[in-house]
């Protein structure tokens, strides 16, 4: 999962990696009194990248400035992500600019690490003579050899730094199990000390139950990451992915979830939400489809719930009785429903969906067109 | 130049289940048999028992192996216990290993790959629904609704939008020759350019459709190994995840676009530029993939 930089930061220090004092905001009412010593970066927290070209990242020397810095950076979106968290700190003075990563290359399947003594936000247009990579092992010893390699491209300050700093991030990496560590920019002083100016970290929610301070972490901060913590709590897949959507969508598996919304998107359709309720976990109790049904509910613009379910091992008999109960238990979402179901089980599903009233294909598309039906009679 | 690696089972291909007595476990061994899978043995540490619907149960791998000859494994264990039984299985000689275990911690998922690659052992998985060869064996749960025996080759990250695809293409009477499916995870075993050479060479496989989705860089990956090897039968791509949003996870943990890196955008131009008929719908898939195939039968 990407962490907010805040957050990033805060699993950074843990690990020994200097990074500026700072705090976070979560309303712009209430700038809180034990800012560190000022001038200071008002900086938008969204886990998305191109903040600082989009206005924000700010520089503020008063609070005041922080104060109107945060007011209009609060609900800005970018790349779909809005902002209701802001990170201020304290400015770094007279310090060059280097990057470093550490990430999962999978076609390798192994480590790459990536440093440059400069370019900091601008890595990207950086001529390729000027980065330094190597893929080694997960694996501390090769880890820690790559670092003290690459480092020594450079001479004096930016040397001592990546190679200090990147021998910090590398046993961070391995010990919190993360898939990428990255600092851009890292501030190097002339000394040769450094902090990190930015941090991005991506933790992997598979190791989550073997990482106890990242999963507290997770915890303490559930509100900012609200659909990692409905997989965290709930065991699946859960996104809204347009507020304003008026399909909501109850579906099993991430490819052909994703496939459908792209779909009902291109037919210029309005998918409310993602959804991977992986029926194999359910086990016999509707307590799942209750919980989505309860979300859906939610969805201001919701008209028609469309299911659709191809049944490899799931039995759609049990499924289809299991719907229809926790339809019964949301009677607050009152809207037709139209289910597409192919695969096991499928002619003992049929008749328990008729007694409910809901009409049954078998055919993807003949199902969708059902639900382009239903909106139009809705106008 | 590395040896090619081949996928291809058959009704006589002796298998080990490990982890055979857990519930995933004895549901699968007995699906997978009715579908003519040559199970022969299963491992369990607990020997809660001698023997599952008359398949001996060994207390390890190497029991097993030394038992019953079988080099190929799947294995229907915890997230947290796989690389174990990885690295059990290849000690014992197995040197072909199917995973459909979702979860695995990707730290785990390297040291996988790693011991994979250097014991030589071909490895499918992790969160994968396993391979097929329709009409003969399976290793895994793709659904028998959607196998059938025929001419197209089929690799794919997703289980679902798969069975989909496999479903709505045999419907048409467009069955597949062997059908991988690598799974979702970041760090897996086989990847979709590995098996080029293999499907390039496979005299049943007259056209190859890879179901794929944003994130990662497995598409790009293989359209550079179509291009490296000149691969001439007709290559289809359905890429799921075009309109997903930036930094969210769409429940693959490999699902997961930062800025323009794993886009479906630079997915579909790579595949493009390698001569792959891209599509963003199934229905198009369908048309376009049961029109080629029936051609050239």
């Amino acid at each position: 999962m990407y962490l907010l930089e805040h957050d990033a930061k805060e699993l950074m220090a843990q690990a020994g990696i200097a990074v500026p004092a700072g705090c976070l905001i979560e309303d712009p009412e209430q700038i809180p009194e034990g800012l560190p010593p000022g001038p200071w970066v008002v900086k938008a927290q969204v886990t998305a990248g191109g903040r600082g070209k989009a206005g924000l990242i700010r520089k503020a020397s008063t609070r005041e400035e922080i104060s109107s810095l945060s007011t209009q950076m609060w609900g800005a979106t970018i790349k779909g992500r809005t902002v209701n968290a802001i990170r201020v700190e304290q400015q770094v003075a007279d310090a060059s600019e280097s990057y470093i990563a550490l990430m999962v290359d999978g076609a390798a399947g192994a480590v790459r690490i990536i440093m440059a003594a400069e370019g900091g936000v601008d890595i990207e247009s950086l001529p390729p003579e000027k980065i330094r990579t190597r893929v080694v092992p997960a694996e501390a010893r090769a880890l820690n050899a790559a670092v003290v390699e690459l480092a020594a491209s450079w001479k004096g300050a930016p040397r001592a730094a990546l190679r200090s700093a990147g021998e910090r991030l590398a046993a961070m990496f391995l010990a919190r199990e993360v898939m990428l560590a990255e600092i851009n920019p890292l501030f190097v002083r002339s000394d040769g000390s450094w902090v990190a100016g930015d941090a991005k970290v991506v933790t992997d929610e598979n190791a989550l139950e073997r990482q106890p301070d990242i999963k507290a972490l997770l915890e303490r901060r559930a509100h900012a990451y609200p659909e990692a913590d409905v997989k965290r709590v709930h065991g699946f897949d859960y996104v809204v992915v347009d507020p304003d959507g008026d399909i909501g969508l109850l579906t099993t598996g991430a490819g052909l979830s994703m496939m459908l919304v792209d779909e009902l998107r291109q037919q210029g359709l309005k998918p409310y939400n993602f959804l991977d309720i992986r029926t194999g976990g359910m086990r016999g109790d509707p307590a799942r489809l209750v919980s989505v049904l309860e979300w859906l509910a939610e969805g201001r613009s919701i008209k028609v719930l469309l299911i659709n379910i191809f049944a490899g091992i799931t039995e759609l008999g049990e499924f289809s009785k299991l719907l229809v109960t926790a339809l019964e238990r949301v009677p607050q979402l009152r809207v037709p429903v139209v289910a597409r179901l192919v695969g096991n089980g499928l002619p003992a599903a049929a008749p328990v969906l008729e007694v409910a009233g809901i009409r049954l294909h078998t055919d993807l598309d003949a199902a969708v067109q059902e639900v382009r039906a239903v909106l139009e009679g809705s106008k | 130049m590395s040896v090619m690696i081949n996928p291809r089972i058959d009704a006589s291909t002796p298998v080990i289940v490990q982890g055979m007595t857990g519930r995933a476990g004895r549901l699968h061994t007995r699906l997978m048999r009715e579908y003519g899978t040559n199970v022969v043995a299963g491992v369990s540490r607990r020997m809660e028992t001698q023997e599952v619907d008359g398949v001996p149960i060994f207390a390890t791998c190497e029991d097993a192996v030394k038992a019953t000859g079988a080099r190929t494994s799947i294995a229907f264990v915890g997230a947290f216990q796989l690389l174990d039984a990885m690295r059990e299985a290849v000690s014992a000689g197995v040197s072909y290993l199917v995973t459909p275990t979702e979860g695995m911690p990707v730290h785990d998922g390297m040291k996988a790959r790693e011991l994979t690659l250097k014991a030589g052992a071909t490895w499918i998985g992790a969160s994968t629904p396993g391979m097929a060869v329709p009409g003969a064996a399976k290793l895994g749960f793709l659904p028998n609704d959607a196998l059938r025996p025929g001419p197209l080759g089929l690799m794919s990250k997703s289980g679902t939008l798969s069975y989909e695809a496999g479903y709505r293409v045999a419907q048409r009477g467009v069955g597949q020759s062997v059908w991988v499916g690598v799974g979702g995870d970041p760090v897996k075993g086989l990847r979709y350019a590995d098996l080029v050479p293999f499907y390039a060479s496979d005299e049943q496989t007259r056209a190859l459709l890879i179901i794929g989705e944003i994130g990662g860089h497995e598409e790009e990956e293989f359209a550079a190994q179509l291009k490296a090897q000149a691969f001439t039968k007709p290559v289809f791509a359905l890429i799921a995840g075009s309109s997903a949003p930036e930094g969210v996870t769409m429940g693959h943990a490999g699902a997961l676009v930062h800025g323009a890196h794993g886009s479906y955008a630079s997915k579909a131009a790579a595949l493009k530029s390698a001569g792959v008929e891209v599509f963003s719908t199934l229905e198009e898939m369908e048309r376009v993939v049961c029109g080629v195939c029936k051609g050239r039968e």
